[in-house]
């Protein structure tokens, strides 16, 4: 079948489809849209030919990509074709119209919609709001954006993929965005992520002050820096802080550090002085080294401790802290001697010691340790966190291998956005 | 329905209409009836009689519009013609409209100069004024301040009446047709209906009624508003025609902007006269000059799918911002030049306004004759007609205008 990779519709409006002999058939003058699974498909291309208009059927469409359009049917057989109210065409329905949230207010305008080869079929992906959909339409997408380089400028893509807008039917006056509020969360917080970066930003922080505390905070750690510096600073220093707190304070800091310094401040004491404490101790670290990635949550026994009363205490403290892979040991001074694993611990007997069963053969890294690096010993040695320590070995935090990974690939949301 | 009900229908719908015409008559319009009085005594007020009809009947289209299908000009044009379409012609108002802002802060600036102030502190003053009040978000309230406001225009009646015109004949040339063949006839007359019928108007009073919240069957009620308004508006014009081709055409004085009227007005009609004027004038001026760069704003945002709203922020509606404060800048500026041409901007922006109009009301006609929009509220043959007529007198006078610049 004909497909191609990916197009836009208004590349391949008014381009001439040619039939076998190389004649052209007709112009594209539309195409119409049927349901698809999962995705809405072209089932027709509707070409112009003189003042008529002809169909042809996907089937009978031999090539089909942004260079050259080609049917298998000789001229003489192409059917005629009367436009029909019936028919859902999408640059007569789709292009130009609103899209609207649930609650009716006016977001954006189809600028042109995005075509990708699936399984043989064209299907609909995702639908251009943004400026360069508008700039494609008047054929100056290329013009700008090399003017824009002068200034070492880059135009964002901006698109709405077709999961997140309602089922199309024929006659649309206006295009809902699927996903009602009341519905987004119970999404899971990396899909809302993602919704939230592609609609407008006014839209993305209407959406945000409608989730819980937890699942905004969860969610927030999923977007891009601007993007989340953007939303708390929206918002008020009180109920931002409630979302700060949620937060692991590495993630906290992050967001902090992104803001203002006096919106940071009033933020940090609306929170509870113990979590601020941990979050201010976090912010001055430079951001691309273990000092700035580390989280000043771990757990931490001394080594005298039995085995019993160690899985007694994790019980309780596990529960506030996101990663519990390692049971750190520290003398009374916090000082870093031993480290143990949530496994070693759950297989040992329960009378033994810590001291009994911890390594004391230990990777430890300090603050001003570089991102890179960091990622070199997590990998090389296969660990799920390493330990920050400074220069008289005290315990300050640990590096997460999941915010390595963040640094090192950028977040879902950034990444899909980009591709589309 | 009861009377009573249906009055509280129409004072519910009111608003968008009569706020509408009376921004109409803004500085560059009451620059074009003092010129047109002034230059050619009574002899163009007749023009008022079709004018107050096609006002009406243009007007009228637009608000059934915004009534039946609930979306502005702007949107139904992009929704219907596509976004080349849409974005050429919201850059040819926009440049239109930068002209008539300008010509709204020379109005103040004017005004401002003859009842004693220095117009390098009136412009800036009026200009953070009119933008404070958009950007910290009190439009609505400003609205119903303005619908009061509007009561202001009456000051040119006393001035006219103080200008002592000769009744019996502003009767007869009123309803006696009559045309000159000349470039400055012509051009006058453009500038009549040109500022009389602009083409931001449209897309102000649509989305007005959109936003109001006016449906079909309160429809009645708004075409009441609107003929209201069209009336009022064509009377002011009238009085300021009669008061200029009383005292300054019989006088032989000519003059090229309103401000020249008002000061000119004083030794033969009095001081009193020419204060209210000029205070006719300033209110004109600083109504339309907040305004017209807010209606610009936002059906350039509505045609193009940007976030638009006096309640949003820079940041959530960058580009309605920007335009807004943009077209309040610039348009301020320019009259702050020293020398700069501002009867010459006043003027030229109302010619403009009459060439880009037949554009206008040619979508307009197109639209309101679509059955898939307007159901039962297709245009009737007369009032398509009208507009017709007027669209096709539009053309021809632009036309004869550029040919008589050449001859």
């Amino acid at each position: 079948m004909p497909l191609f990779g990916e197009l836009f519709l208004s590349e391949i409006i008014k381009k001439p489809v040619f039939d076998p002999k190389g004649d052209i058939a007709g112009r594209v003058r539309d195409v119409t849209i049927v349901k698809g699974d999962p995705l809405p498909k072209i089932s027709a291309v509707i070409v112009e030919r003189g003042n008529q208009l002809f169909r042809i059927r996907w089937e009978q469409i031999n090539l089909f990509n942004k260079r050259i359009i080609s049917t298998y049917l000789a001229i003489s057989l192409i059917e005629p074709y009367s436009i029909s109210e019936d028919d859902l065409l999408a640059a007569r329905d789709i292009l130009d119209k609103q899209i609207v949230d649930a609650n009716g207010a006016k977001v954006v305008r189809v600028n042109d919609i995005k075509l990708e080869g699936y399984d043989g079929e064209a299907v609909l992906i995702a639908v251009d709001v943004g400026m360069r959909g508008i700039l494609r339409r008047l054929g100056i997408e290329r013009g700008s954006e090399g003017f824009l380089k002068l200034f070492q400028a880059q135009m964002p893509y901006n698109l709405i993929s077709w999961n997140y807008l309602q089922p199309l039917k024929p006659k649309l006056k206006t295009i809902a965005l699927t996903v009602p509020r009341q519905m987004v969360s119970e999404l899971h917080p990396a899909d809302i992520a993602e919704i939230i970066s592609q609609v407008s930003r006014e839209e993305g922080a209407h959406l945000f002050k409608d989730l819980d505390i937890e699942t905004a905070a969860e969610a927030l750690s999923e977007l891009k820096p601007e993007m989340q510096a953007d939303i708390i600073n929206a918002m008020d220093a009180e109920e931002a802080a409630d979302i700060i707190e949620e937060m692991p304070p590495d993630a906290a800091a992050d967001v902090l550090s992104d803001l203002p310094a006096e919106k940071a401040k009033e933020i940090l004491e609306h929170i509870e002085k113990e979590e601020a404490e941990d979050i201010q101790e976090l912010l001055c670290h430079e951001e691309d080294t273990a000092g700035g990635l580390m989280t000043n949550e771990f757990i931490a026994y001394p080594p005298d401790m039995s085995i019993k009363d160690a899985i007694e205490c994790f019980k309780k403290d596990a529960e506030d802290i996101e990663t519990v892979y390692y049971i750190y040991i520290v003398d009374e001074k916090e000082k870093l001697i031993g480290v143990t694993s949530l496994r070693e611990l759950l297989l040992a007997e329960p009378e033994a010691r810590l001291s009994e069963i911890m390594e004391t053969k230990l990777k430890t890294i300090t603050p001003e340790t570089d991102e890179m690096v960091v990622a070199e010993i997590i990998s090389k040695y296969n660990l799920v966190a390493l330990p920050v320590t400074d220069s008289e070995g005290t315990l300050l935090g640990i590096v997460t291998i999941d915010d390595i990974i963040d640094r090192i690939l950028p977040p879902a949301a950034k990444r899909k956005r980009r591709k589309m | 329905m009861t009377r009573w009900k249906k009055f509280l229908i129409i004072l519910s719908v009111i608003g968008p209409g009569i706020i509408t015409a009376n921004i109409d008559n803004d500085a560059g319009g009451i620059a074009t009836y003092s010129i047109a009085g002034a230059h050619f005594g009574y002899s163009l007020l007749w023009t008022l009689i079709p004018t107050t009809i096609a006002l009406i009947v243009v007007q009228e289209m637009a608000a059934r519009m915004g009534a039946v299908t609930g979306k502005g000009l702007a949107d139904l044009i992009r929704e219907n013609y596509g976004v080349k379409i849409t974005f050429w012609l919201m850059v040819a108002l926009f440049i239109t409209d930068l002209g008539n802002t300008a010509a709204e802060f020379a109005g103040w600036a004017a005004s401002a100069e003859i009842l004693g102030i220095n117009k390098y502190i009136a412009v800036p003053l009026g200009a953070i004024f009119v933008w404070v009040i958009v950007v910290k978000g009190s439009y609505r309230i400003f609205e119903k301040i303005f619908l009061f406001v509007c009561v202001v225009y009456i000051v040119y009646i006393p001035s006219a009446v103080l200008a002592k015109p000769d009744w019996s004949q502003v009767a007869i040339q009123t309803i006696k047709p009559s045309f000159q063949f000349s470039s400055a006839y012509i051009v006058t007359f453009i500038g009549l209906i040109g500022t009389t019928i602009t083409p931001w108007m449209q897309f102000y009073l649509q989305s007005a009624v959109v936003e109001k919240g006016i449906k079909k069957d309160n429809y009645w009620a708004s075409r009441i508003d609107v003929i209201f308004g069209c009336f009022m508006t064509d009377i002011i014009a009238f009085f300021i025609v009669v008061a200029c081709g009383a005292t300054l055409f019989k006088a032989g004085v000519k003059i090229s902007s309103a401000e020249e009227a008002a000061v000119a007005l004083a030794p033969i009609a009095g001081k009193y006269a020419s204060i209210l004027f000029a205070i006719g004038l300033a209110n004109a001026s600083l109504f339309s000059a907040s305004i017209l760069p807010l209606a610009t704003a936002y059906y350039i945002c509505e045609g193009m799918g940007w976030e638009a709203g006096v309640n949003k922020t820079f940041k959530d509606a960058p580009q309605f911002m920007w335009l807004y404060t943009f077209l309040i800048a610039v348009g301020s500026l320019i009259i702050l030049i020293p020398g700069a041409p501002l009867i010459a901007i006043m003027w030229i922006s109302q010619v403009i306004n009459g060439i880009m109009l037949p554009f206008v009301l040619i979508f307009m006609l197109s639209l309101i004759n679509k059955p898939e929009l307007m159901g039962d509220y297709m245009n009737s043959k007369t009032f398509n007609r009208i507009a017709w007529t007027t669209a096709i007198i539009m053309i021809a006078l632009t036309g004869m205008f550029i040919i008589t610049l050449f001859v």
